[in-house]
């Protein structure tokens, strides 16, 4: 099997705390790898990191075979980003906004697939409606249209279930976290739905592994006492 | 350099639906220039020699609060790291938003000339003087949308902006005045102005075009 | 090589406490010593014109401390070391202290020659608004701490354009002034006394701004360390 992210000793500082210590990670294709730990002990910035969207301050990384300090831009092809924000353009309607971001990822035939997302997460009769009107829970299914616009292989969730519905949660399942061939890494603060979707479990404490459960995933694991160190 | 254009595309959009900001810098612009009216009492053919300086401060003023719009918007709402996470180069980003806000600005500010013809009545719309602001124009909207990338979390920004590009804002005060006068026939001196103008904002452009991927980095 | 010269200069720099203080010390004593007793009086001026032994080297200090932030600045972007940030903030805060006192000398040597005290000569004008991107600089950085990377980035990126931009402005200024008669400035060449004294200033004021940039600098790097720590300690407590 290939891998889909491979992290070596990811390290992020910031100022003098450790963030990120030392995180080494082998996540195959197709996995669906839940991210775990108390707040603060550093999955979004984890997810932020395998994201591009802050630098590590140590390690490597690749994602889908396109190393992170050679070709970003390959690597940013392959991954589809849900963060705290649902980064979309509230002035603009979900299908200008789709339209645009297909645009801007090379999507062939961005008009079609943009309507097509835009059925799929429900957003279809709302499509010419300023964003900024919308509920949280319709921009969240905006967001999930936009990360899977290019259809990436490889998704990076933080926290997706923010603010939707039992209807989302089901969309949310259906698009994202059991979307077949496709590797996901999500955090996660509902432990019980994990069951549900999730193959895998990687904890984190204190921006160290703390544990590895599950089928998929590789990694090495900071011991109790190191960690309390 | 569709990346280019689908920025463009966005970015003009995102304009049009911002039209009412838009309308208040292209207001603000007009009443600095009753303000300019009633403060050096501008009322006669005396007025000629003062209005290249009248003309370009309100720009200036009208424009660099304007721009600091351009990225902060973007970088508040969350959709400044929709972009970073494009598989697009960044200067395609910077490229498309300083393209509309000088269009824009232009608009603003033929609007603003034509005001001011029929205020102080004199015949400000000629080719030479359009040339003269759209290079000045894309000057300084090069380096204040460079400045723009500030951030969400400051406070004073909308004052702070302006004070950061101001200063370096000097030569293209200067030259663009003086080279509104020699097209107005006013005296100019004997600098060749229009050159400066001309060097400062290719000077402007390329540096922040070279720099805005390096400010936005990670 | 590069090897070599870095250890070179982290020789050098290790003797700075030892060495730079007497030096300094020294060569100031020295530079009053000659602007008050020894240097000439000047004939149309007058006892005011001594102050060009501060005004002249503090306008080449305050370009020389920009060049510092500029090297800085690029050093952050190119590294993201963020001691490179502290030199940078350092320089900055000497710079503008040594453009104020240029501006302020400028003043008052400038209400008795030109009776007024801004004459709006273009070195004078050039160097307040390197005074204003100074300030703008530090402005920018002060937003937020002194670990915030981005903010770091940001205020590289401003000083860079502001150092490219220092050119530019200092000419534009100067071509401006030629539209209006100049006040008369003596010119032509120094008598060797003033000469001397002059060279022993510039010698002597350089040096100092090089004593504080390092001084600041190591105090910027130690807040950050500081910041860095009581940051590291919160967290702790928070477990």
């Amino acid at each position: 099997m290939s891998t889909a992210i491979e992290m070596r000793a990811l390290t992020k500082r910031y100022g003098g705390t450790t963030v990120l210590d030392r995180v080494t990670c082998s996540i195959e294709a197709g996995a669906k790898v839940a991210l775990t730990g108390a707040n603060g002990a550093g999955k979004s910035t984890l997810l932020a990191v395998l994201g591009t969207l802050a630098a590590a301050s140590d390690g490597s990384f690749a994602i889908a075979g396109h190393e992170a300090e050679r070709d970003a831009a390959g690597l940013r092809r392959s991954i589809g980003v849900l963060a705290h924000s649902p980064m979309v353009y509230e002035e603009l309607t979900p299908l200008e906004n789709l339209r645009f971001f297909a645009r801007l990822y090379g999507v062939e035939d961005g008009e079609a697939r943009a309507s097509m997302l835009l059925e799929r997460v429900g957003l279809w009769r709302r499509r010419h409606e300023p964003t900024r009107v919308l509920s949280r829970g319709m921009h969240q299914r905006l967001a999930i249209a936009r990360a899977l616009v290019h259809d990436p292989r490889v998704l990076l969730l933080d926290e997706p279930e923010t603010g939707l519905d039992a209807e989302g949660l089901a969309l949310l399942d259906a698009e994202l976290l059991r979307a077949p061939s496709v590797t996901v890494l999500a955090a996660t603060h509902q432990l019980a739905r994990t069951a549900e979707w999730a193959e895998a479990r990687v904890t984190l404490h204190r921006g160290r592994i703390e544990a590895v459960e599950g089928t998929g995933v590789m990694a090495e694991v900071a011991t109790r006492e190191a960690v309390r160190r | 350099m569709s990346a280019v254009a689908a920025v463009l595309e966005k970015d003009l959009r995102l304009l049009w639906r911002h039209r009412s900001g838009w309308l208040s810098a292209a207001t603000f612009a007009a009443i600095s220039l009753l303000v300019y009216a009633f403060a050096f009492d501008l009322v006669g053919d005396e007025v000629r020699p003062l209005l290249p300086g009248v003309l370009w401060v309100t720009f200036l003023f009208a424009g660099t609060i304007a721009c600091s719009r351009a990225f902060t918007d973007e970088v508040e709402q969350g959709t400044f790291d929709a972009l970073l996470l494009a598989p697009v180069p960044r200067t395609a980003l910077y490229a498309g938003k300083v393209l509309a806000n000088c269009l824009a600005l232009l608009a603003v500010e033929v609007a603003v000339m034509l005001l001011a013809t029929i205020l102080f009545n004199q015949t400000l719309i000629s080719p030479v003087l359009l040339l003269d602001v759209t290079v000045g124009t894309v000057g300084y909207v090069s380096l204040t949308t460079l400045l723009s990338t500030l951030g969400a979390r400051v406070r004073a920004r909308e004052v702070l902006l302006p004070v950061l590009s101001l200063p370096l804002l000097v030569p293209l005060l200067i030259a663009g005045v003086r080279a509104t006068d020699a097209a107005l026939e006013l005296p100019a001196g004997s600098a060749p102005w229009t050159l400066l103008l001309v060097v400062f904002t290719l000077w402007s452009l390329i540096a922040s075009a070279l720099l805005f991927p390096l400010a936005v980095e990670r | 090589m590069t090897r070599l010269v870095l250890q070179t200069t982290k020789w050098i720099y290790g003797w700075r406490w030892l060495v730079l203080p007497p030096v300094v010390g020294a060569l100031m004593l020295a530079m009053l010593v000659g602007a008050v007793v020894v240097a000439p009086r000047e004939v149309v001026e007058g006892e005011v014109q001594r102050l060009m032994y501060i005004h002249v080297p503090s306008a080449i200090s305050g370009y020389f401390a920009f060049a510092v932030v500029f090297a800085a600045s690029v050093g952050l972007l190119w590294t993201r070391d963020m001691r490179f940030d502290a030199v940078a903030r350092g320089a900055a805060t000497v710079g503008v202290l040594f453009t104020f006192m240029m501006l302020t000398t400028g003043a008052i040597w400038g209400k008795p020659i030109w009776g007024t005290y801004w004459a709006w000569d273009a070195r004078i004008t050039s160097t307040l608004i390197l005074f204003l991107l100074y300030t703008a600089y530090l402005l920018a950085r002060s937003l937020a701490d002194e670990l915030d990377e981005q903010a770091a980035r940001y205020s590289a990126v401003y000083a860079i354009v502001a150092f490219l931009d220092i050119p530019i402005i200092n000419m534009s200024v100067r071509w401006w002034r030629t539209l209006h008669p100049q006040p008369i400035v003596v010119e032509g060449a120094l008598p060797m006394g003033m000469q001397i004294v002059l060279g022993l200033s510039m010698l002597a004021i350089v040096l100092l701004t090089v004593w504080l940039i390092v001084l600041r600098a190591e105090t910027e790097g130690i807040g950050a360390r500081a910041t860095a720590l009581r940051a590291a300690l919160d967290r702790r407590e928070g477990e």
